[in-house]
């Protein structure tokens, strides 16, 4: 990864009117200057006010942040669930904030891969469909979809339990079924939001070790957090605290 | 890109599972759409069934026969109006008049001497047999030339015979066999109302269309000579005629009937037919008529049907919307365009509807089988056809408004969705 050339990590911008820099190129990931309002009422609540930040391909990075700070506003952003009230969201050169439903739809399918706290499996359909679903929808034939989910669940060390549902698996096999969904599609991006927050401690450290490999592997990994000992296993922290970023450092 | 990126058999699978999760409002829906497709099998059967059966009967006595009588034509319901009643009989002279219109091939009398002067019926014996259920009709030889029976053996009467008052009958393919089981009748004696007849010939049995294994008339039958026929029920005016039209001149022949007919029976000009000429083609498009009845009763049943699974449909597929948000925000978080969502909803009612019309179908098909043990019918490839496209169309239409709330959910909510 030492080919990707790291920019000093932007200045949080404490102050969100003073002129941002235009998006960079090389990155992955480029936002510039991002705010995310919600109308409540007559009342407008900034989830986000004014948030800018790159992320060169191949990063491990933890978003961490109290309860309500904005971490999933943030994360839903990046993964194109969302498009921001304003600014600018540069995926892969291409501006996100002005694409369509489907682009979108097609950015989700191909780029990103979720990883949610709850897992979110469909629970009538076995380990090796659910991972088969994103292909589903990325229009890859059955036999060819059939080996990419297969090939997933090998990475994730579940190929003794492809016909398994998710009800007779445990929570950290749900989670490593989730994960090789994520990951099925080779997407540019793996997004995890609090991946570990529904699993016991030891789980929760080998679903980390798992993160760490496939970071090793060459995947860009974001993981939202709460945790301390969670973001430490990443080698970027970003803090965002009240729809701000407070603090981005690299810490390996 | 397809169209359809959707998994067929994963959408099938939870188009079951909903089913099975939702015993009641399954059960209506696939009900509602089962009684529509059923009515569809069964009316359509029986439509086209009776149908080409009438069709057939009607073509058995000739596309180009003309039959006349003193009453009106067509299908009669209810008693005949007393005008009608009070019509005088046609009579021999009437028949053998229409012989020598230009467009009037033949045209012959009949005599129907079923019951005696008394009201009684006429008793037919053979030496082994007696009864008195059988048809007895006098007519003209030219009656054969009409073809609307065959003689098999021996020959038909002759006009020789009938000039005579010769005692000489022709029957039907079951009188011969009822009375003379064990050899030919022609040549045998028969005992009818009393007087010794001399059997000349046997019929051709007539196939029956309409009402298969019921009584069988059209070969219970003696034809003898009209005079004859007169004689055996003297005073009978009880006169029909049956005319047969030169080719392709039946339009001419039916102008020029009326008009010698009005004459010869003193309708006043502007004043009504005291008679009806019927043909096959008029009765059967009388007929249709009444067809085309049963056809309206058959849409309106289905449709109601198929209206209740509708809004079934709809309702299941509301809850199921509902109970499946979350999992709708997943399918979109990987990947699902709204038309993916909509389609997944679509097929999955399609599914539900169209299970209910194939277990109507199914059902429908088999009361086909009993039915046809009453009734001519066949089931015409359209029925299963379009009542099978129907049940699916109907879930496809009231699946629409579900699928289409669940594409618009957010994500967002919807993976925040409990
Ligand atoms: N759909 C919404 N409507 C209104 N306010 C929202 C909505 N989503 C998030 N917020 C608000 O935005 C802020 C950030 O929320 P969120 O990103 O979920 O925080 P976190 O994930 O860090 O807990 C919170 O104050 C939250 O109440
Ligand atoms: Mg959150």
């Amino acid at each position: 990864m030492s080919d990707v050339t790291l920019a000093a990590p932007p200045t949080p911008s404490a102050l969100p009117e003073q002129p941002v820099s235009a998006h960079d190129a090389n990155s992955l990931i480029s936002m510039r200057d991002i705010w995310k309002t919600y109308e409540m009422g007559s009342e407008q609540v900034h989830a986000l006010h004014g948030v800018s930040f790159d992320i060169p391909k191949g990063e491990y990075i933890a978003i961490i942040g109290p309860s309500g700070s904005g971490k999933s506003t943030l994360m839903n952003l990046i993964g194109c669930l969302d498009t921001p009230s304003k600014g600018e969201y540069w995926l892969n050169a291409k501006n996100v904030s002005l694409m369509d439903d489907d682009e979108l739809a097609r950015i989700r399918n191909q780029e990103v891969g979720f990883v949610f706290q709850t897992f979110n499996l469909l629970a009538r359909a076995t380990a090796l469909h659910n991972v088969e679903l994103p292909l589903i929808y990325g229009g890859i034939g059955s036999s060819q979809r059939h080996e990419m989910a297969k090939e997933a669940l090998r990475a994730v060390d579940l190929s003794d339990r492809i016909t398994h549902r998710p009800n007779e698996l445990s929570g950290g096999q749900r989670q490593r079924v989730a994960i090789a969904r994520a990951l099925v599609n080779h997407p540019s991006i793996l997004l995890a939001d609090e991946p570990t927050g529904a699993l016991d401690t030891h789980t929760s450290m080998e679903i980390m070790d798992l993160f760490e490999r496939l970071h090793g592997e060459g995947n860009t990994i974001i993981v939202v957090t709460h945790e301390h000992d969670i973001a430490e296993r990443a080698h970027r922290v970003i803090s965002i605290r009240d729809g701000l970023i407070e603090k981005d450092e690299k810490i390996r | 890109m397809k169209l359809i990126r959707s998994d067929i058999y994963e959408n099938l699978k939870m188009a079951l599972a909903t089913l099975r999760a939702n015993k009641l409002r399954s059960f209506l829906t696939v009900f509602g759409v089962m009684i529509g497709v059923i009515t569809v099998m069964l009316i359509s059967s029986i439509i086209s069934g009776v149908d080409t059966a009438v069709k057939k009967e009607l073509e058995s006595y000739g596309t180009n026969s003309i039959f006349i009588s003193k009453y009106n034509p067509g299908i009669h319901i209810g008693r005949l109006s007393r005008e009608e009643r009070m019509r005088k009989d046609l009579t021999y002279d009437d028949a053998v008049a229409l012989t020598q219109l230009p467009a009037v091939e033949l045209s012959v009398p009949f005599l129907d001497i079923g019951n005696n002067f008394f009201g009684q019926k006429i008793l037919v014996s053979s030496p082994g047999k007696t009864s008195a259920a059988v048809a007895l009709q006098g007519t003209l030889p030219d009656f054969e030339r009409a073809g609307t029976q065959i003689v098999k053996e021996g020959r038909f009467f002759t006009q020789y015979e009938n000039d005579n008052n010769e005692e000489v009958a022709v029957v039907g393919s079951s009188v011969g066999q009822d009375f003379f089981p064990y050899g030919s009748p022609v040549g045998q004696e028969m005992g009818i109302g009393g007087r010794q007849f001399r059997v000349v010939g046997v019929l051709e049995k007539r196939e029956q269309f309409l009402l298969g294994g019921g009584d069988d008339d059209q070969n219970n039958i003696i034809y003898v000579p009209f005079n004859v026929a007169r004689k055996l029920k003297p005073g009978s005016n009880d006169v029909y005629v049956q005319a047969v039209a030169r080719k392709g001149m039946m339009d001419e022949a039916l102008d020029q009937i009326t008009d010698l007919l009005r004459v010869r029976r003193q309708v006043p000009f502007g004043k009504p037919d005291n008679f009806g000429l019927q043909t096959a083609e008029l009765f059967l498009s009388n007929f249709r008529s009444i067809l085309s009845g049963v056809a309206i009763a058959m849409v309106v049943i289905s449709s109601v049907g198929l209206m209740v699974g509708g809004i079934g449909v709809m309702n299941i597929m509301l809850v199921s919307v509902t109970e499946r948000t979350r999992e709708i925000g997943v399918r979109k978080a990987i990947g699902a365009r709204r038309s993916d969502i909509m389609w997944q909803f679509l097929i999955e009612a399609a599914t539900l509807t169209g299970f209910g019309g194939l277990v109507g179908l199914s059902i429908g098909w088999l009361l086909t089988f009993l039915l046809r043990l009453l009734l001519p019918s066949y089931v015409p490839l359209w029925a299963p056809i379009g009542g099978f496209v129907a049940s699916v169309g109907i879930g496809l239409i009231f699946g629409l408004w579900p699928a289409w709330k669940a594409a618009r959910l957010d994500p967002i909510e919807s993976l925040r969705y409990e």
